[in-house]
């Protein structure tokens, strides 16, 4: 009986209620901004990693790319975060909605550049031919025939990614925002209601909805992509 | 019109084609049979380079697509470090520019004076790819019509986009050619809702919407079902009689026999022979042709 009225007081106590709304708030923020910034960099470092130029001008950043995805995705992302909020942002008075925001775009962008790479290799090298045979150049064949292929065999990983970045954002308690997951923690503490089952069901109620809602969009999407096809 | 000299090609150890010159006229219908892996397609893809010769030159009506070979330029050779320092050690010109070819030791650097004379030669002749591939068209095994696009968007795309034609225009080239092959009622569909048949018959007209001076065939009719085969020859045969220069590569012998002008057999990478369609299928001369010919025919 308890558990129900301690749910019931998540909702109800206005400072319960402020406190997990701030928190769902700085989770929205954070995932917002890192799935922009990872999209933007992840389409980035995709595109370069992709080029075949043999141009200087063009190996040294491939190299950078390389390495950056290689980092990336090779430490663990908590260290990540605390290298970005205890050294390379540890200036007083920067927001730390920021540094979370770069800390988990830069770790996404690395997974997304991944997953935008294997989509526009998955597209039929007949169709960058058929497309330079023409007198195309390698521009134009990629922006007008391979992307628009690529994207539809991307959204549902990207999708995938954005889901998992959601839920990473939890970590941000460790440096000590007042996420989602930080506020059920307070809510649940000794000078609040004393037991955290109640608001950490809320808490994964929430993610999960946040979760499911976006499935359903990258579903809609997908769809209409796919309207075209015969499968 | 086309003109491919001394092209070789190697994957990776493979060396696919060792040495391969050929001239493709204006007006000519050259096919190209071998047995499997002997190097065929490559030499035509070589030939508007979405294959890259590792050595040798292509050139179109006169003009060089490819960079210059200086294995090919007697005064690039010249020019290099390699030949002053064979000279040094007493060779005369002759046996100093022997020695360097057969022996491919021409390096990246040469110095400035073999570069200043290649540089000349670009100047002078090249061409740029991308240009060139607008006048030979190309038809490939897996039809590769861009699977985004509608059948009409697939006419009109590279035209319109390279700035030959209005949209107008092309949409009226696409629909004259559209009718020519019976298909104008799939114009708003997508490539997978048609048959093989009628995707290579589109893959061909895109070629043709370019209004090229040649088209290349990558064994145009291997990927269909037997029932689609007649249908695809049929329309190569129409625009063979209309005088379009082609080259082919195929395995389809009565057909080789019927439209070509010219027939090359390519084989472990060289061209063992060349002739005229009766003579090459009746009169075979190279061992490995009869042997082949023993086997298809």
């Amino acid at each position: 009986m308890k558990f129900f009225n301690d749910i019931i007081a998540c909702f109800t106590n206005g400072k319960y209620l402020a406190a997990m709304l701030d928190g769902l708030w700085l989770t929205f923020i954070i995932s917002l901004g890192a799935a922009l910034v990872g999209l933007v960099l992840g389409t980035l470092v995709a595109l370069v990693g992709l080029s075949k130029s043999k141009h200087p001008l063009m190996m040294i950043p491939r190299a950078i790319c390389n390495v950056y995805v290689t980092v990336v995705r090779g430490t663990p992302m908590a260290l990540q975060l605390f290298i970005m909020a205890f050294v390379i942002f540890a200036i007083r008075g920067f927001p730390q909605w920021v540094t979370a925001i770069i800390a988990f775009g830069i770790n996404s962008g690395a997974y997304i550049a991944e997953n935008i790479r294997a989509g526009i290799l998955s597209v039929d090298i007949g169709q960058t031919e058929a497309g330079r045979a023409l007198g195309l150049t390698s521009g134009t064949t990629m922006l007008k025939i391979v992307i628009p292929q690529a994207i539809k065999n991307v959204i549902p990983s990207i999708g995938n990614e954005i889901i998992a970045l959601i839920k990473e954002t939890s970590i941000v308690s460790m440096i000590g925002m007042y996420d989602l997951t930080a506020a059920a923690k307070d809510v649940g503490s000794g000078q609040n209601l004393a037991s955290y089952i109640a608001p950490m069901t809320v808490a994964a109620v929430f993610y999960l909805i946040i979760v499911y809602a976006l499935t359903f969009v990258v579903k809609k999407i997908e769809r209409r992509l796919r309207s075209g096809d015969k499968r | 019109m086309i003109s491919v000299k001394n092209i070789y090609k190697n994957f990776e150890n493979v060396s696919v084609l060792r040495g391969v010159s050929c001239e493709i006229e204006k007006g000519e219908r050259v096919v190209i049979i071998g047995p499997s892996g002997s190097g065929k397609s490559t030499l035509l893809r070589c030939m508007n380079l979405l294959e890259e010769p590792t050595y040798g030159e292509v050139w179109l009506d006169g003009k060089l697509v490819t960079d210059p070979d200086p294995y090919l330029h007697p005064d690039a050779i010249r020019a290099s470090k390699t030949y002053a320092s064979l000279i040094a050690d007493g060779l005369t010109d002759d046996e100093a520019i022997k020695k360097i070819k057969k022996e491919d030791l021409l390096q990246k650097r040469e110095g400035k004076q073999m570069k200043a004379v290649l540089d000349k030669i670009v100047a002078e002749h090249h061409l740029d790819i991308n240009i060139a591939r607008r006048k030979m068209g190309m038809v490939f095994q897996q039809f590769n019509l861009f699977n985004n696009l509608t059948v009409m968007e697939n006419l009109t795309l590279a035209p319109v986009h390279l700035g030959l034609k209005t949209k107008e225009e092309a949409i009226e080239t696409a629909t004259a050619l559209l009718h020519r092959i019976g298909l104008y009622d799939k114009k708003d569909e997508y490539p997978s809702r048609l048959s093989g048949g009628q995707k290579q018959r589109i893959a061909i007209i895109r070629a043709l919407a370019m209004n090229p001076d040649a088209i290349l065939f990558d064994e145009p009719t291997s990927a269909l079902d037997p029932e689609m085969v007649g249908e695809v020859l049929d329309l190569i045969r129409e625009l063979a009689n209309e005088g379009m220069t082609m080259v082919i590569v195929t395995h389809e012998m009565g057909f080789a026999h019927e439209v070509g002008t010219r027939i090359l057999f390519v084989d472990e990478g060289h061209i063992k022979e060349e002739a005229p369609p009766d003579e090459f299928f009746k009169n075979p001369k190279d061992v490995r042709l009869k042997e082949f010919l023993s086997k298809v025919l």
